[in-house]
């Protein structure tokens, strides 16, 4: 629809657009460059063909290690659990690779989420600002598709940049680390215990678990910039909640109610991996009921906002 | 008279319980360039809002060729171009771009239609810089520019001469006009600028306080036959005095050098010759035009806002 090709124009138009792409291309290389020359060493480190071997005697070594120091041990203890679980499910433990890489930059979607957020939040509110909506709403074309345009563009800008990161971790990845072949199996820390699963999998869950807190935030952020005409209060306002969210659901979990805040619900992931949701009593179909109700009372409140009022002086 | 491009019926806007626009009536021809004149905060903006569907309407209702506003506003809409208060622009993109992106709003019009439209109102040259370069009055020929692309029938432009320079007055003065008389194009022009409105408009609005206080035709301000004030230069001015005293008692007050009276126009000949007569020397004859400036002082009163 040309009304979605018109504000991609104006988004990418801006250099703020540019400076978010190169703001994350800066971090996932960065990034990659602090994991490659200040790494642990034991994460790169390759194993022949009787690995069963090296990791046992790597295991007393470290054992021997936490009997002559104090310290260190939480470290070592890390090691030789990781260690014991290669050898009791008979995985052949594989260096660290861009795979790998890729998956622990899901937690960057959080930046994405802050850009989206600042994206959302400006492309009602600026077009107040420039005095540009007077404009855009005398043409003939009714103000709920001009509404929808602005949302959807937002939804692909937030997906361009999470395209734009998964890659360029990729890249830098591939570059630092190497691959393991084109689908290798990860083993990753559940705090609890350890789960072995293939990387491509392990990835689309973590990023497309991350969606659903930027679709959310990025609604909300929406929401209020088409209520307030003002992208400094929507940033604002958004990213507190994000940050604080967490803090604000821990603080108030002793209540009944509180499983019905809308942060309670946006980690999706806790109900995978055979983790303890948040709070005890809700469920993965609960949460989504919940982040539905919320998705639909945001998109109400921008459209009744952005179609029925006034646009009036400045 | 060909049915009204627009029309506006008891047209009226609250805002919270205060009555800002009380009941306008009136339309707007095709083919005419209609004056919309008032002092600020008299109603002008609010009036037009109304009119192109960024408020809405308290009571009553706008008929944009014969569709309502309010229940057809998709309808209605593309018959109007407009430019509501300050031409504003996407300062990123360039004059072309902002243009392309109203292009993209509507159905049909092509890259030749914009650049019709930019030679239209002389913008080629700066037509690729950045907006927010482009002065006060580059912009409001972009912004006109951007009204026109569609090739609506009626016009709305709000100030339009604003931060103008007198060249560029004239410009648009004459644009204006040509766009009404050779494409019958209804233009709306609303201006707290008594002198330009007298200059490019048919027909004249005068609302104060959110009423229609009178609509003018503007050529019959010259032809009334009200009383003029006249001054004249003369020497010696006893004689003058004396014959005027006798001949014109009602009429004449003195000055130190000059006699002022209010006479009808048809009359000014024969004082002058009567003067003469008198061997009186005449070095000079002032009369001052009642304009629209006065008559619409007359109208509004003190420009008080309620």
């Amino acid at each position: 629809m040309k009304l979605i090709w018109n504000e991609q124009i104006k988004l990418y138009a801006k250099k703020g657009t540019w400076v978010m792409f190169a703001l994350l291309l800066v971090i996932a290389i960065g990034g990659g460059l602090i994991t490659k020359f200040f790494g642990t060493e034991s994460d790169f480190k390759e194993y022949g063909d009787n690995w069963q071997t090296e990791l046992q005697e790597e295991n007393a070594q470290l054992t021997a290690e936490m009997q002559d120091e104090e310290f260190g041990g939480f470290m070592n203890e890390m090691i030789i659990a990781e260690n014991s679980y290669h050898l009791e499910n008979n995985i052949k433990p594989q260096p660290y690779d861009g795979w790998e890489y890729v998956l622990e930059n899901s937690f960057l979607t959080s930046v994405i989420s802050l850009f989206t957020i600042i994206v959302a939040a400006g492309i009602i509110s600026n077009e107040f600002k420039w005095g540009t909506i007077k404009l855009l709403l005398i043409r003939p074309i009714s103000r709920t598709k001009i509404l929808l345009s602005k949302y959807v563009s937002v939804l692909i800008f937030a997906l361009t940049l999470l395209i734009f990161l998964l890659l360029s971790s990729w890249l830098v990845g591939a570059v630092l680390f190497g691959l393991n072949g084109l689908n290798p199996m990860v083993v990753q820390d559940m705090m609890t215990h350890y789960v072995h699963n293939d990387v491509l999998g392990e990835i689309a869950k973590s990023y497309g678990f991350s969606i659903v807190t930027l679709v959310m935030m990025a609604t909300f952020a929406f929401m209020i910039s088409a209520i307030f005409r003002s992208s400094g209060m929507a940033i604002g306002l958004a990213i507190f909640l994000m940050m604080a969210g967490n803090t604000i659901v821990a603080f108030l979990s002793q209540y009944e109610w509180s499983k019905f805040i809308l942060f309670a619900n946006t980690n999706l992931e806790q109900y995978t991996n055979g983790m303890e949701p948040t709070i005890p009593g809700m469920s993965l179909t609960f949460s989504i009921i919940v982040l539905l109700v919320y998705f639909a009372i945001f998109m109400g409140a921008a459209w009744a906002a952005f179609t029925k009022r006034d646009v009036a002086g400045n | 008279m060909s049915k009204p491009a627009m029309q506006l019926v008891n047209l009226k806007k609250t805002i919270g319980s205060k009555p800002i626009i009380k009941g306008l009536d009136f339309e707007i021809r095709a083919g005419e360039v209609f004056g919309f004149l008032g002092p600020n905060g008299a109603g002008k903006t609010t009036t037009i809002r109304m009119m192109v569907g960024l408020i809405d309407i308290t009571e009553g209702d706008v008929l944009i060729e014969g569709k309502s506003i309010k229940t057809n506003f998709k309808g209605a809409i593309q018959h109007v171009g407009a430019i509501v208060e300050n031409p504003e622009m996407y300062p990123f993109l360039s004059g072309w771009k902002n243009l392309k992106q109203y292009a993209r709003m509507v159905e049909g019009v092509t890259d030749e239609r914009i650049k019709e439209v930019v030679s239209l109102v002389g913008l080629e040259k700066a037509i690729h810089e950045k907006a927010g370069r482009y002065s006060l009055g580059m912009r409001q020929r972009l912004g006109i520019a951007q009204a026109l692309l569609h090739g609506p029938s009626i016009l709305i432009l709000d100030e339009p001469t604003n931060g103008l320079d007198p060249s560029g007055i004239r410009e648009i003065r004459k644009y204006i006009r040509n766009l009404a008389e050779k494409e019958n194009v209804a233009v709306i022009v609303s201006s707290h600028l008594l002198t330009e409105i007298e200059l490019m408009c048919d027909r004249i609005g005068v609302i104060k306080n959110g009423e229609l206080i009178a609509i003018e035709e503007v050529r019959t301000v010259e032809n009334e036959e009200a009383l003029k004030e006249v001054y004249i230069e003369v020497e010696p001015m006893e004689t003058a005095k004396t014959y005027l005293d006798t001949h014109l008692p009602n009429a004449v007050g003195v000055g130190s050098k000059e006699l002022s009276m209010s006479v009808k126009r048809e009359e000014i000949p024969q004082i002058l010759k009567n003067l003469m007569e008198q061997g009186i020397s005449i070095y000079g004859v002032r009369v001052l035009q009642a304009t629209l400036e006065d008559k619409f002082f007359d109208l509004i009163g003190e420009n008080s806002i309620e």
